[in-house]
């Protein structure tokens, strides 16, 4: 080939690209877009379109929270501080302090895997900005609380019950395979809610 | 003329700028427009990931790797959950090596189409990187729904995963795949036969074999320089040898073996190949739990491990030691991007300071990664 022949040659191959190009680019006229207006231009709110696995913004209901501070144990970066006092007389456990430090949270779920009651958890909430840092550490105790007590049965108060529900539901998640599609086998994840880490943080106390 | 006093001028590339990946510099002296040299100057971001090992245990570590490679964070994880499963002779249920080819392979597909969008828009072409990125998201979407993250997955724990495949998931990831393999039809006809974009790649930092295999390159770099050799399929882990795939190298089409052109089509290639393991992984997955039994307490016996994961950008290797307490005594690892980096000042000699920016492009470092 010429070197006349090759010059035309490669307009024509640069013009005949560009348009097969264009050609795409036209065809995504026609096409819905992809793209989601944040935050106020869609029906529902952001928080309630997320998966149920999403791990936003750590919670926690104090009403189920057994004190057994495997949270805290397992947290690797140290931003759960939990204290308990346990009564040596009434052998009653209460949490005086459970403060989570939402700046150096790191989103990992490390703490509400080991939970047994799913006291701690994700949720899916996500916009967490605020104007001073002694603000972003959440306080769960105001007053102290006394640790929950796993029962034999079902949970009979009316209103822990729909918490530990809740809570159960989370721990379920995590017992390998047990919502799976094809159903998996159970892996025992979560058994016997609370017993084994009860005394374990009363050992340590 | 020749009585004009001309000098080498010293720029610095970096550490801010847009198209150098991350937080990376470079000292170039440039003679005009030609490079002399390129000198990386990198350990911007290094974090100290793998002291941070020694201090937080074995289960507490697997968010940091996350950190190590942000953009395929599931390989890191799949490296240190094998290291440590390694060292304390672990075995990872069937259904768990499943699901962890299964989310690699998605972040795979994830990580090669930021690379190769990111490869069009450092070149000045800003359509094919929203197309790349549309997929991408997706992606992300059906991760977030896997594990609950989009970026920084820790979806993996020592001996399995930490969850199942959510209901109704291989539907939605079957269905996935039914739409990306036309929409890379469509990426290739915007943007991969474009003959401007061909002209701006081929014969740009072409790599031999033989330096490939010198100065260390792995994954589709070395790839590109036309040897065949991909951990998943030479050194088999997980589950990777029942999976029928090829591995695709550089062919040349272009210009000469082993520029940037062929790098980036590797990668293309590659996004086939993905596909076509996913779809065995998401047909094959057989029932079962997902995580071994490990303690929370996690000990491994003394001793040492070294294990290799084939990551999107190559061969990634876990080095742990283990005192026998709760702690690793030391942890390395070792990155293709940090490779990649020692051939850029050969590669840069005689090159225009534009073409830089496709080098370091189509040699896909992610910044991060480099430094750890």
């Amino acid at each position: 080939m010429g070197a006349v022949a090759e010059y035309f040659d490669n307009i024509k191959n640069t013009v005949t690209t560009i348009f097969e190009g264009m050609a795409v680019t036209a065809s995504h006229f026609m096409r819905k877009p992809y793209t989601v207006q944040y935050p106020d231009r869609i029906p529902v709110r952001v928080q309630d379109t997320l998966p149920y696995r999403y791990r936003g913004i750590l919670n926690v209901d104090l009403e189920i929270c057994t004190g057994c501070l495997a949270c805290e144990r397992a947290c690797p970066i140290d931003c759960i501080v939990i204290a308990c006092e346990k009564d040596q007389k009434t052998k009653i456990l209460t949490i005086s302090q459970f403060d989570i430090d939402i700046i150096k949270c790191m989103y990992c779920g490390l703490c509400s895997e080991p939970c047994p009651t799913g006291a701690i958890h994700h949720t899916s909430e996500f916009e967490g900005a605020d104007f001073s840092t002694e603000s972003m550490i959440r306080r769960f105790v105001t007053d102290p609380i006394d640790a929950y007590k796993p029962k034999k049965g079902p949970e009979t108060d009316e209103r822990i019950a729909p918490i530990l529900n809740r809570g159960m539901r989370y721990v379920n998640e995590f017992a390998q395979g047990g919502e799976a599609w094809n159903g998996g086998v159970v892996d025992d994840g979560a058994a016997a809610p609370g017993a084994d880490d009860e005394e374990e943080a009363a050992a340590k106390q | 003329m020749s009585t004009l006093r001309t000098e080498e001028m010293t720029l610095n590339m970096g550490p801010q700028h847009p198209s150098t990946h991350g937080v990376l510099r470079f000292i170039v002296r440039a003679d005009g427009e030609v490079m002399r040299e390129a000198i990386p100057d990198v350990g911007y971001l290094h974090r100290s990931i793998e002291k941070i090992a020694e201090k937080v245990g074995y289960h507490g570590f697997m968010p940091y790797t996350d950190r190590v490679d942000y953009v395929c964070a599931m390989f890191t994880n799949q490296g240190w959950g094998m290291a440590s499963e390694k060292l304390a002779n672990i075995q990872v249920p069937k259904r768990g090596e499943y699901c962890r080819a299964i989310a690699t392979e998605f972040n795979r597909l994830a990580s090669h189409l930021l690379s190769v969008g990111t490869m069009g828009m450092d070149i000045g072409a800003m359509t094919p990187f929203t197309h790349a990125i549309r997929e991408r998201e997706m992606i992300n979407d059906l991760i977030e729904e896997l594990c609950g993250a989009r970026l920084t997955f820790n979806y993996m724990r020592i001996g399995g995963v930490a969850w199942d495949l959510p209901p109704g998931w291989r539907e939605k990831a079957l269905a996935y795949l039914d739409h990306f393999e036309p929409i890379l039809d469509e990426y290739n006809a915007l943007i991969s036969y474009n003959k401007i974009y061909i002209e701006r790649l081929a014969n740009v930092g072409i790599i031999s074999a033989d330096e490939a295999v010198n100065y260390n390159l792995v994954g589709p770099n070395l790839r590109g320089s036309g040897i065949k050799w991909d951990i998943r399929k030479d050194l088999p882990y997980s589950v990777y040898s029942e999976f029928d795939f090829d591995v695709p190298v550089g062919k040349g089409e272009w210009g000469k073996l082993g520029d940037a052109m062929d790098r980036y089509m590797v990668r293309i290639r590659e996004l086939k190949e993905s596909v076509k393991i996913l779809r065995q992984a998401l047909k094959q997955i057989p029932a079962g739990p997902v995580l071994a039994k490990v303690p929370r307490n996690f000990k491994p016996p003394a001793g040492e491990c070294q294990i290799r994961v084939e990551s999107a950008r190559g061969d990634m290797g876990w080095y742990a030691v283990s005192d026998g307490t709760g702690y690793p005594w030391r942890v390395h690892v070792r990155t293709g991007s940090f490779a990649a980096m020692g051939i850029i000042q050969k590669l840069s000699q005689g090159l225009m300071i534009a073409d830089l920016v496709t080098l370091i492009a189509s040699l896909d470092v992610i910044a991060p990664e480099i430094d750890r």
